[in-house]
């Protein structure tokens, strides 16, 4: 699975789940499982680009 | 997709803490058992799910299954976070022998998603509580 299936199957479990364990009403879940989804999704997007522009360090060691 | 649970009609009677203590170890040795036992059954079974997702991705990703390590005090601390996931955390580390592989190219992503199932039951928990006392529908 690529990274971003991954992030997305991760926006989508967190989100469905704060929705659920927070919001009583169908309509209200979905609109707040789609505030966390995109706010997730969108997020590691926005500070993907921005670390785009930072220099990069060593490579990671393996442990 | 969002779950309204229709089998619910009226709050959760107040339970005593001696009641509610055996309830609370229910629904953090079983994700989502809190919920059910106490009526909300359509959200049981959606937590369920969803913590399952969680735990059954990280291990297939090889993630690590905290435990703590000596000289690194935070270890502790997330390995409370993941054992928040109840029995199955006992049955994957001690049951199966599971540790995770630090080599595996999913092995932080699997992290991230075993840490996650163990603090989203931990929320269920205290979910679980505010229901049996009558704080929440």
């Amino acid at each position: 699975m690529s990274h971003f299936a991954l992030m997305l199957l991760y926006a989508t479990l967190l989100g469905l789940f704060f929705a659920v364990l927070w919001k009583r009403e169908r309509g209200e879940q979905a609109r707040f499982f789609l505030k966390v989804f995109a706010g997730l999704v969108g997020g590691a997007i926005v500070l993907g680009w921005l670390m785009y522009f930072l220099p990069s360090g060593p490579p990671a060691p393996i442990p | 997709m969002p779950v309204e649970d229709r089998s619910v009609s009226s709050p959760a009677p107040s339970l005593s803490v001696s009641r509610s203590i055996p309830l609370l170890v229910l629904a953090w040795l079983i994700p989502g058992a809190g919920h059910f036992s106490l009526g909300r059954r359509a959200r049981g079974a959606v937590f369920a799910a969803i913590i399952a997702t969680a735990l059954v991705t990280g291990w297939k990703l090889d993630g690590n299954l905290y435990r703590p390590v000596e000289g690194q005090p935070l270890t502790r601390l997330a390995t409370l976070g993941a054992m928040g996931v109840g029995f199955p955390y006992f049955a994957l580390r001690y049951g199966a022998g599971y540790e995770g592989d630090p080599l595996s190219g999913g092995y932080e992503y699997g992290t991230v998603f075993l840490l996650s199932a163990g603090l989203m039951n931990l929320l269920l928990v205290l979910d679980t509580w505010d229901i049996a006392n009558g704080r929440k529908e």
